[in-house]
């Protein structure tokens, strides 16, 4: 059956699988980034959410993924393998999962999506009407992984205050769609770290103000000059469902070779 | 004797009687008629459906049929049969898997219904081009013919399947086409593909289980409410549900009884012009006869009898009519025995396909419903002007002129 939900919005694919959103014109790869400003009571919003976006995603990435999926009636874990550049391309393939399913990858060129089937040995073209369903049966959605949006570029945001969550100080920041970008939310809350500038929950709300989905980022470790969340789960509202994604082992503003995005290389299934 | 005076009665006008005779007779043949064709119509329609598309009865998994899950499912398919087979000797049942997924060929690709069914036991599908599914052969698919124009594919060719299994991961897998088909509805065969039971089960990660137990009864008739009842007595209705087609397409059954409720009333009114009609005629006939009535009663005849004259009169009128109607309204539909409705009956009606051809039966209530309503209006009519007369006081009455 087709799982039904709301898109989830675009900023969380780009987390998850390192799409890089706001890299747009950051070639080559920034040495040092914009320093988190810890000491400021209410930072200028726009500075954090850009220190935000540049932990979080680089102009490529490598890594290694566990992905486990909770439903009411199974559950079940996936390891794969992820490649992306810039925000336009990606690739995903599946490591360890089904018998039918090892083997699987999700090629991402531009806007549109490719799934390389083992099990058939073909490729299959994902038609628009089908974006809005679940990636792989988890909690994200195909749109996740093709649309790209930017926390600095798409949203008004706001410092409102200071939260503490798990013991850390934290920011809080309120994000509001801008008239004209493409987002399916109505309203997104953050709160961020501010001893790492690392987010530490989302809070996703439609556009009637009801909450849709709520992702909690935990086990923040140091990749580099960057603090990394090594753990985030992702819960819709009306759902016992729950999708967690760890990062095993990244690497970011790597060089990739073009050809890992071809599909011709996709149709070979390699 | 008092049939005799009344026969001979009744032809002192013959022009009168046989305008009467012709309403009557007209009355009673468009009732039979009417009622005869869309009884056949609803029959056929109904026996489609309990053959084809949903059965008489339909065995889910609890809750199924207000929310279809892949995940809820007949787990013993064959304990509900056996169960089946048990209390209602001569049902047939047969199984089917239903879900989701994605279709592709090399052109196209298309989000699909995906119907696992056993092919020698289902009559769902009509096979268009290629040949049937066989259910020892694995790894082929029937297309919809709707499905199989949108991915621009024909028998021998490939289709590619991936959908979610209800175990969470991804199925995938690539079948040959076997076959171009028409469906049980227009949207079905624009909307879905057919495996094997066999295949749809193993695709969708499902051993033994299944979505529908569909049983068909060894009857046209169409109610089943006994058989339904000691069926659902045999099966484990904690965890299973037991529909019938009644349940199961609602506003087909609601649409069947508003139009047979609207044709009864359809009915009542033609006889009711008729009614009056003979009440006209017999008021005349008694008002031109008073003094004739009056000799009679004077010279002995008993008020009953007078009274029994005038209703027989008119009854003798009513069942004329209504033999000759019969007549009228079996020989019509008869002579037309077949309809064909051709390109027009391309559509659903309400989710079910329409025959193309209907054949069209004598409904025998229909003709027996005819009968006695021509005797009753007739009945009435007569009995007002039959007690007026009656009533006359003789002396006056012969008086009359």
């Amino acid at each position: 059956m087709t799982i039904d939900r709301p898109l989830l919005a675009p900023i969380t694919m780009g987390l998850v699988l390192s799409l890089s959103l706001s890299a747009r014109a950051a070639d080559p790869p920034p040495p040092k980034p914009p320093a988190c400003p810890s000491d400021a009571a209410s930072p200028d919003p726009m500075v954090l959410l850009r220190r935000v976006e540049q932990t979080l995603e680089g102009t490529s990435s490598v890594g290694t993924i566990s992905m486990s999926i909770k439903t009411e009636s199974w559950s079940r874990k996936l390891k794969m393998k992820v490649w992306a550049k810039g925000e336009d391309y990606a690739l995903v393939r599946i490591l360890e999962g089904g018998p039918r399913e090892t083997g699987m990858m999700t090629l991402k060129r531009e806007k549109q999506l490719w799934n390389y089937l083992p099990q058939a040995g073909r490729v299959m073209k994902l038609p628009s009407g089908m974006l809005g369903d679940s990636w792989m049966g988890s909690d994200f959605t195909n749109d996740d992984l093709v649309n790209g949006s930017s926390l600095t570029d798409d949203f008004e945001s706001k410092v409102i205050g200071t939260a503490k969550h798990d013991g850390r100080d934290a920011w809080q920041v309120v994000l509001t769609p801008k008239p004209e970008a493409t987002v399916v939310w109505g309203k997104v809350e953050m709160l961020v770290d501010r001893a790492t500038c690392v987010p530490l929950i989302d809070r996703f709300f439609d556009e009637e103000g009801q909450l849709a989905r709520t992702m909690v980022f935990a086990e923040i470790k140091t990749i580099g000059w960057r603090q990394f969340p090594g753990r985030v789960t992702v819960k819709p509202a009306d759902s016992v469902r729950e999708t967690v994604v760890s990062y095993d082992d990244m690497q970011f503003d790597v060089s990739i070779p073009d050809d890992t995005f071809s599909l011709h290389r996709l149709q070979q299934g390699r | 004797m008092l049939l005799k005076l009344a026969w001979r009665n009744i032809w002192r006008n013959t022009r009168r009687t046989l305008i009467t005779l012709a309403a009557l007779t007209l009355g009673c043949g468009v009732i039979i008629g009417m009622q005869s064709y869309s009884e056949s119509a609803y029959g056929r329609l109904i026996r489609d459906l309990t053959t084809q598309m949903v059965g008489h009865l339909q065995v889910h998994g609890k809750g199924w049929q207000a929310e279809p899950s892949l995940e809820n499912v007949v787990e013993n398919p064959r304990i509900v049969e056996a169960a089946i087979a048990g209390s209602a000797p001569g049902a047939v049942s047969t199984r089917r898997v239903i879900g989701a997924g994605l279709a592709g060929s090399a052109q196209n690709s298309s989000g699909v219904m995906v119907l696992g069914l056993q092919p020698d036991r289902d009559d769902l599908l009509t096979v268009v081009r290629g040949e049937a599914l066989d259910p020892a052969v694995h790894g082929r698919i029937a297309l919809g013919s709707g499905v199989a124009s949108m991915l621009e594919v024909e028998p021998g060719g490939e289709v590619v399947l991936v959908g979610q299994a209800a175990d969470g991961s991804v199925a995938n897998d690539r079948y040959t086409v076997a076959a171009v088909v028409e469906a049980g509805s227009v949207e079905m065969s624009a909307t879905t593909v057919f495996l094997t039971l066999a295949d749809a089960q193993d695709f969708f990660s499902l051993g033994e289980g299944v979505h529908q137990v569909i049983v068909r009864l060894p009857t046209d008739d169409e109610d089943i409410s006994d058989h339904v009842a000691t069926m659902r007595a045999a099966l484990d209705l904690h965890t299973l549900e037991a529909l019938t087609w009644a349940q199961i397409l609602p506003e087909l059954r609601a649409t069947i009884d508003s139009k047979r409720s609207g044709l009864l009333w359809i009915n009542i009114v033609v006889l009711l012009i008729v009614g009056l009609g003979v009440l006209n005629t017999m008021t005349m006939a008694t008002f031109e006869r008073t003094r004739e009535l009056g000799v009679m009663m004077s010279l002995g005849t008993r008020r009953g009898r007078v009274l029994g004259l005038v209703v027989t009169e008119s009854l003798l009128q009513g069942a004329l009519g209504f033999v000759l109607g019969a007549v009228l309204g079996i020989g019509v539909i008869l002579a037309i025995g077949e309809l064909h409705f051709g390109a027009v009956s391309t559509g659903d009606m309400l989710g079910v396909r329409l025959p193309s051809t209907l054949p069209l039966h004598i409904k025998g209530s229909a003709v027996v419903g005819a009968g006695i309503t021509a005797l009753f209006t007739t009945l009435l009519g007569g009995l007002w002007p039959a007690l007026r007369a009656s009533r006359l006081p003789p002396a006056e009455a012969t008086r009359y002129v």
